[in-house]
């Protein structure tokens, strides 16, 4: 009797799994649009981000979609994009590749957006192009926060356009600030010893950089008891004078603790990626000040740079839209992808079409305003963003100043080009910030 | 109806005719809702692994996350290097994560409570991130896995995510279906017969020991037959596609699911699914901030186990039944 009961509520699940399955779609099919593009009406267009919200990789990029989302209202409250308002949908994925994927999903099927903006890290947005078949629908990658040189390949992700530069740009840039300025000293190199690493190990071969002590760690052991202190002792055995850490902010975090605690005072050259002052600081493990003197990388002007018009704008409307939250480099990053993104809408033109979007970046992309210091390197053939970095001085405060006073930018390729010093010159920002 | 299901061949035609069922409702449901139904699937296939594990034989495993990446893994390394054939490379899966259960079970049929918790939940923790080691796993951004386009003759419309929920839905069909064998054949009564009493179940001349590390190896490759549908959902491979919240989250469905009950397991895979949508909903009826809507859905789970482990502690469908069996005993007094 038992398991006839059993049996029969095996079967009563099955077939009320099936019918909600089917039930479920009813409405969804109701409401499919019939719209020109997907995501774009006469008034409005929506696009979608997926980033770690919450979750071990969560604190600063959280920031990242409300800084967007701030500046995308002010451009809405000053009239949007061809009369057009831009919404954000934004998804949290704690950083799982599955979970981006799904929100992915959810964002283009039901969400509708037009585009997907600034999608964060390399495992998630490879997921992403790959399950969701960007390239086959069509549906555009903006702007997508990972400096992974694999994605400015064009005939593999033909929708996806970065902004960041690459790892081994940045590597190439290093290499020949080395060169310069500690020409006969001892160096070391800390490293992730995945994907991220080996694309900084290719930057630093082109770039001619040896290192006499190399220390790799494995993604996620930076955080274990003691395997911090190793690094640092195997970097004073080899006596490194020049330090190049180029790995996550909880490395950075690690070995400038262990560092301090061993009487270990080299020169500190850190990754744009885990030279992130915000995430150190909310981490509280160690003070931001053992950041102090440490060489640092960016693109995009300082948060605290005030004189700098892009920054003022930046401030102001984080003042107004975004209130509450600290300005800092990761709210600069959300801004600047908006901005790029606004400039990239109107672009398009007035019958905006996720092609025309594309085709606009492509064909004009290079000369967009943008408050990045570096040239955009986009066009028929290259998705790459920002193609270089200047290089800077962090305070006790982690705020990271440009070395001389003013900003020397490098620019360079993820291939055998030379690395040299940028003459471009940032075009004034448009009237109010608002791209025209 | 249910006195076909007692037959080997009433059940194999149960499961054809439902797999039927699914077919149809594939071709009338939107591309999402495909997507989703996907994901059901392996989680039915990952939910049912751990139910037999622990349910059936009193085995605790904090670590099915870990053993669901071995068999992605396998897969898409039997895809990459030897361009082996969808079917073989989910076969590689489970052949590959059944050993790794085997030599893991061979230790964890020595452990038992807490300490087989730990050991699992250190497994949980440490094996992903072996990925990160050998250039051969593609490290943190990990490995493509594709299992290519559906067959031409499906038509142009068929898209990928049918293709993925029909495969996944055969393998989970497959799965209940075998398990359902399993678990009413002598295999199934040891397990059982160990998990309620030992000591009695050595008196009756069962090997205990070897008895559990049967049972954790066919659960590890059903698990790692899981994590090849959730490679291919994906289509990709990464250590960070198998973190340790996706082993809770496993033991959330099965606990939803009712630990003893195999029947109840679409129950716990559809909360799994269904609950960030639910609380999508809610979020944006009621505040539309970011803050509930990345927060809710964990808010709803946990609500929800905590009541379940409340009220219905052996799962509602198993709290169903014991509500019939006391109203029958209630009318025949």
């Amino acid at each position: 009797m038992i398991r006839m009961n059993r049996r029969k509520l095996f079967v009563a699940s099955a077939v009320i799994a099936v019918g909600s399955m089917a039930v479920a779609a009813v409405p969804a099919q109701a409401f499919a649009p019939h719209r020109a593009e997907i995501g774009v009406s006469a008034s409005s267009i929506k696009l979608g981000i997926s980033v770690p919200m919450t979750g071990i990789a969560s604190p600063g990029y959280n920031k990242i979609p409300g800084a967007m989302k701030a500046y995308f209202d002010y451009v809405n409250a000053n009239g949007g994009v061809n009369g057009r308002k831009i919404s954000l949908v934004i998804k949290d994925d704690q950083y799982i590749p599955t979970l981006a994927v799904a929100k992915a999903n959810e964002l283009i099927l039901k969400d509708k957006v037009f585009a997907l903006l600034g999608t964060l890290g390399t495992a998630s947005n490879k997921a992403i192009a790959s399950s969701v078949q960007l390239a086959k629908r069509g549906v555009p990658a903006l702007f997508v926060n990972t400096g992974f040189s694999g994605f400015a390949d064009k005939s593999k992700y033909p929708t996806t356009f970065s902004i960041l530069p690459s790892y081994q740009m940045e590597a190439k840039i290093m290499s020949q600030y080395i060169k310069e300025n500690y020409a006969g000293k001892k160096l070391g190199l800390i490293y992730q010893d995945d994907d991220f690493g080996v694309d900084a190990l290719a930057g630093f071969k082109q770039g001619g950089v040896n290192f006499d002590v190399k220390v790799p760690y494995a993604s996620g052991s930076q955080g274990v008891a003691g395997t911090a202190a190793g690094w640092i002792q195997k970097l004073q055995a080899g006596g490194a004078e020049v330090v190049v850490l180029f790995g996550v902010s909880s490395a950075t975090t690690a070995a400038l603790g262990n560092a301090y605690a061993l009487k270990y005072a080299p020169q500190w050259l850190l990754g744009s990626v885990g030279g992130d002052a915000t995430t150190i600081a909310s981490a509280k493990v160690v003070p931001v000040a053992l950041m102090r003197g440490s060489k640092g990388f960016s693109f995009a002007p300082a948060p605290t740079d005030t004189a700098d018009e892009y920054i003022k704008m930046f401030q102001d409307v984080n003042t107004t839209y975004n209130k509450g939250v600290a300005f800092d480099n990761n709210i600069v990053a959300g801004m600047t992808s908006a901005f790029i993104t606004v400039q990239a809408l109107q672009a398009a033109g007035a019958n905006l079409t996720r092609k025309s979007l594309m085709d606009a970046i492509e064909t004009k992309g290079s000369t967009f305003a943008s408050p990045t210091l570096t040239p955009l390197g986009y066009s028929t053939t290259s998705h790459v963003g920002a193609t270089g970095y200047w290089i800077g001085t962090y305070d006790a405060t982690g705020s990271l100043k440009p070395d001389g006073g003013a900003y020397t930018v490098y620019t360079t390729d993820s291939g055998s080009g030379a690395v040299v010093k940028s003459t471009y010159k940032r075009a004034p920002m448009p009237a109010k910030g608002l791209p025209n | 109806m249910h006195k076909i299901l007692h037959t080997n061949l009433g059940r194999a035609l149960f499961f054809t005719a439902l797999g039927f069922g699914l077919f149809l409702a594939s071709n009338r449901i939107d591309e999402l809702r495909v997507y989703q139904g996907a994901t059901l699937a392996m989680f039915v296939v990952a939910i049912s692994s751990l139910i037999l594990l622990t349910g059936y034989s009193g085995q605790v495993s904090l670590g099915h996350g870990a053993i669901m990446a071995i068999g992605a893994y396998a897969a898409a390394l039997a895809r990459i290097h030897w361009g082996l054939p969808v079917w073989l490379c989910f076969s590689a899966a489970v052949v590959v994560a059944a050993f790794a259960g085997a030599v893991l079970g061979t230790a964890a049929a020595r452990l038992s409570g807490p300490y087989l918790a730990g050991t699992t939940l250190a497994l949980a923790v440490g094996l992903p991130s072996i990925a990160n080691q050998f250039h051969v796993l593609g490290g943190e951004q990990g490995l493509l896995f594709d299992i290519g386009q559906p067959p031409s003759w499906l038509g142009a419309d068929f898209t990928s995510y049918k293709w993925y929920f029909w495969i996944g839905s055969s393998a989970c069909l497959i799965t209940l279906w075998w398990l359902q064998n399993i678990l009413r054949s002598r295999y199934g009564r040891t397990w059982r017969a160990v998990r309620g009493n030992e000591v009695a179940a050595q008196l009756c001349g069962i090997h205990a020991g070897k008895s559990k590390t049967l049972a954790f190896s066919v659960s590890s490759g059903l698990a790692g037959l899981a994590g090849a549908l959730l490679a291919m959902t994906i289509s990709t491979v990464s250590p960070s596609a198998f973190p340790l919240s996706l082993s809770f989250t496993l033991l959330t469905g099965a606990v939803l699911s009712g630990i003893t009950t195999l029947p109840g397991v679409i129950i716990g895979a559809v909360t799994l699914v269904a609950t960030p949508e639910i609380a999508d909903a809610i979020s944006q009826r009621m505040a539309n901030s970011e803050s509930v809507t990345t927060n809710l859905p964990g808010l709803l789970v946990s609500a929800l186990l905590i009541l379940v482990v409340l009220f219905v502690p052996n799962g509602p469908v198993e709290q169903m039944r014991m509500f019939r069996v006391k109203a029958r005993s209630h009318t025949k007094n």
